[in-house]
This record gives structure tokens, sequence and C-alpha cells, in this order.
């Protein structure tokens, strides 16, 4: 009897569950408009848009390598300057090295910027700073933080930390300590994982450059509002061969320097 | 000279697990510490290079220039200075395994360092010829630019005893040095520490009641936080069963079993 009850509660919840999904998923599709129609009648046009984005206009090809070259810039200075960023806030976030009031508030700052898109805070910088690369910079420095910041101290509360405790033991002083003990032993998952992240960065800077930090996105994006489809197509190749790029070399990179670093 | 004045250590919760520990080791003693697990035999090496505070009592130490230095009372720039002078070898080697050995042992002198230098230019060539002999009066010179991370565990603990040489220090603490080794390696090590007592006074935690007698000049024992004995490197059976209790069988099954890896390593030619 009391296993009977048990199968219709089972079953009552699957019926719910199914219910109650099938009925947001209705809601969802009204409040999207979706309409079926739109789309079947969106492929001709479609296709009809691809041809005008073809052939892609060569010419143009000279005009994009200096923003091409500007988004690397801006995503290597990012890189450089969260990464160093990242290392102060590591280490108020490590455990062995930080008393637990600081590393709980240093946690909660980087988890706080890891939950904030990097687009919002160039918004917030744009309208402070106006546009350009510099905001940019900014932005994506600060986004660095919240991800490098938490893989830098979680690499640092690996590290044991009686090997801390015997080079304070010596008489060094709490820098020295973590000079000699904690900097050898992250070094490795802190160059892959800046590596990481400068690949991660470069796709950024195309998107943020799009909203305003110049380089090759700010051209697609340029492109794209004044009709020159064909110009904008070469803007899509560069950016597809600079990701691309950058995705080979920095698993090169990470392979050569440091074969043993987890990346996470 | 290291006075150790009466002291005791309670828990935050209030349990006693020092007593009153008193001791005092001279120049050319080569002090050996016995004790069953959890008297107080790590807690007690603590107190003597300041890592722990005693809740009572304190420890002082005379510097090769003549100087008591107490380290209970020192705080900041003073303890550091203290602990400058106080070489320390523990069971885990506890070094930098991805820096090279030599580098492990000009730590020794990050104490006496300008920290400026040390932060942003490191170790000068004559540091590095002075640490390279330090490994060589250990003999693993030949090792100097490995990582420490590859190296077995005699030659860690080899390198954990030049760092501590190189510090030049008054005193020599070690806790539990050979616990993490085979007999032969254990015996190597302790031949390197002897000689050291007649430089500075030695205090180390042992287990291997046959090493200690071979080694130590004299022997105390630590149990439930008290002295229970405090003389010569000559401790009978019978003593041992006290001090040990129920814990001694362990350690003579354990005499056995390295005895029988050290004969069959002596016999490889190890």
């Amino acid at each position: 009897m009391e296993y009977l009850i048990y199968r219709r509660k089972k079953t009552l919840n699957k019926v719910l569950v199914v219910a109650g999904v099938s009925f947001l998923a209705y809601w969802a599709a009204i409040s999207c408009k979706v309409d079926l129609s739109i789309f079947w009648q969106g492929i001709p046009k479609g296709i009809e848009f691809i041809g005008f984005m073809f052939p892609p206009d060569w010419e143009a090809l000279l005009e994009m390598i200096y923003p091409a070259i500007e988004t690397v810039l801006l995503a290597f200075m990012s890189t450089i300057v969260g990464a160093i960023l990242s290392f102060f806030f590591a280490l108020a976030a490590a455990s062995n090295v930080s008393p637990p009031w600081l590393r709980n508030f240093s946690r909660f700052l980087l988890a706080t910027e890891r939950s904030l898109p990097e687009i919002i805070i160039l918004l917030l910088l744009i309208s402070a700073l106006g546009l350009g690369p510099f905001p940019g910079v900014i932005a994506m420095s600060i986004g660095c933080i919240g991800m490098l910041g938490r893989l830098f101290g979680d690499a640092m509360e690996e590290i044991n930390p009686a090997t801390l405790e015997s080079i304070a033991s010596v008489g060094a002083r709490r820098w020295q300590v973590i000079r000699y003990g904690i900097i050898p032993q992250v070094l490795p998952s802190l160059i892959a994982n800046t590596i990481f992240r400068f690949e991660v960065n470069i796709r950024l800077s195309v998107l943020l450059g799009a909203v305003g930090a110049g380089g090759i996105g700010y051209q697609l994006f340029y492109s794209f509002q004044v009709l020159e489809y064909q110009r904008a197509t070469t803007a899509i190749l560069v950016i597809l061969i600079l990701v691309f790029t950058s995705e080979r070399l920095s698993k090169l990179l990470i392979k050569k320097i440091a074969p043993e670093a987890k990346l996470k | 000279m290291i006075d150790v004045r009466n002291i005791t250590k309670e828990t935050r919760e209030g349990v006693q697990i020092l007593k009153g520990i008193s001791f005092k080791v001279e120049k050319g003693e080569f002090v050996g510490i016995l004790g069953p697990s959890g008297a107080g035999k790590s807690l007690t090496m603590r107190c003597l290079n300041g890592l722990t505070k005693p809740t009572t009592g304190e420890v002082v130490f005379t510097d090769n220039q003549n100087n008591a230095i107490n380290i209970t009372s020192c705080r900041g720039k003073e303890l550091r200075l203290a602990r400058q002078k106080i070489g320390v070898i523990f069971q885990g080697f506890n070094l930098v395994k991805r820096l090279s050995a030599i580098d492990n042992v000009m730590i020794g002198q990050l104490g006496n360092m300008n920290l400026f230098r040390s932060l942003f230019y490191g170790f000068t060539d004559r540091e590095a010829m002075q640490a390279l002999k330090v490994l060589e009066k250990v003999k693993v010179a030949h090792l100097a630019h490995r990582p420490v991370g590859s190296l077995s565990g005699g030659e860690m603990q080899r390198v954990a005893i030049a760092r501590a040489m190189y510090q030049q220090p008054s005193i020599m603490l070690a806790d539990e040095p050979i616990a993490n080794l085979d007999p032969n390696n254990a015996r190597k090590i302790m031949q390197l520490l002897k000689p050291l007592a007649d430089e500075m006074p030695i205090v180390g935690v042992f287990h291997q009641p046959e090493i200690i007698q071979e080694f130590c000049t004299r022997i105390i024992a630590i149990k439930d936080g008290n002295i229970v004995r405090d003389g010569d490197n000559k401790i009978t059976r019978s003593e041992m069963r006290d001090i040990y209790g129920a814990e001694l069988s362990e350690i003579e099954l354990n005499r056995t079993e390295h005895s029988a890896v050290s004969y069959q390593l002596s016999a490889l030619g190890d």
C-alpha cells in the first residue's frame, strides 16, 4: 500500500515537471515572438545577403592590418596589467598567506568581478573616460582579475604551509617568503593561465573593439554600419585568422614553457 | 648554550600539552629527545625557535658573539634576526621543490639580506660559491643545480642540512630529521650532524633508540608534557618501556624491519 502511494507520488512529480517546463517554453516562445514563417522567409534573404558579402574586399586588407595589431596590443596590455593585479589579489586570496578575513574579502571581490561581464565594465568606463582603447584596456584588465586572481590564489593554496614556515624559520621577511617560497612554486601555473587568458582577451578585445575600444572589431562594426559588406567579410577573415593563430600559439607556448602546469 | 626555562603550553581549550619543560644544552652536546607520539616533542622544538610561543616560561640562547637572546620575548625584526641564528632541519625536509638545491641553501641567509636586493636581484656569485662549499661538505655539490623536487629523500635532507649550516647558526634544531629515511641514509645524516656539535649545541627529536645511543651525547625523554628522563646516552630497555608503553613494540618492529632493509641494502653494496 505504502509502495503504491510512493509510485503515485513519483508519477505526479514527473507530470508536474513536464507541465512546468512546457509552460515555461510556451511563455518564452511568445515573449521571443517565435514565428517559424519568418525563419523560412529569412533563409533566402540570408543567402542573398551572403552574396553581397562576397567576394571579400581584398583592397581593404592592408587597412585591416594595423587595427588587427591594435587589437593584439590591446589584449597584450590588458593581460599584463591584469596578471600583475591578479597576483596581488591572489596573495590576499590565499589562505596560507593571508588571514581569514582578508582571504574571504578578496575571494568575495573576485567572485563579484567574475559575475560582471567585461562589456558592462566597458560601458561604465566609456561613460567616464570616453571612447577609445584605454577604457578597453582597463575593462579587460579588471576582467582578468576575477579569473586569474582565483586561479593564482588556488595555485598558491596548494603550496605546503610547512615549506613557507621553514623559510620563515631562517628569519626571512614575509615578502621574501613570497618571493622564494611561493613564486617559484606557482610560476608555471601563473604563466600558463596568463597565456590562456591572453587568448581569451584577444577574442574579447575584438568584441570590445566593436563597442568602442577600436581595433579590428571596430573595423567590422563600422563596415556593417556603412553597408560595405565585402569590407566586413575581409574584417571577419582577419579576425578568424587572428583568433585561430592565437589559440594555436597559446597552446604551443603553454606546452613549451610550462608543460606541467594545470590549466583550469 | 640554549636554556629552556620551565615552558608550558596550553591549547585554546585549556588543555595543557607542555607541563613545564626545563633543560640546558651546552656547546659540544648533541641532545636526543625521545618520547611517544603526542608527548609534546615537536611542540617543544617549535618553542625553541619561536615558531610557537609558550604560554609561560622562556627560551634563551647565547649566540656566537655571546649575546643572550630571549626568543620567547622577541618580536618582529628581533625575532627574525634571532631565527637567523637558529638552524632548523625538519622531518619533511620542507625545501622549495622547484628551486635548485643551491638556491634552497642560499635561502638560509635571507634574514641577513637586503630586502630590495633579495626581491629584485637575487643571490650574488659570492653567496653562490659559499653555498657550493657547504653543499660540498654534505657531499651533494654535484646536485647543486638540480631542482630539489627531483632529489631523493636522503639527498633532500642533506640539502636541508646544508641550508641550516649556511645560516652559520648558533644552535641547531632537528625535528625528526631521519624519520623519513632508510637506516642507511639515516646513519649518514647523523654522521653529518654529529661533528656540528663541536661548534654549537644540537637538539634533535628521534625515534630510533639505537641511533640515538650511537650518536647523541645525552638523552631526554618527554612523556605527557613532562621530562621523565634526562641523562647520558645509555638508555635501558626497561626505561624505554616506561617511556613508550604500548608504542614500544611498534618501534621495535620498525627497527627489525629497518635492519632487515639495511642488511639487504648493504648486501647490494649501496
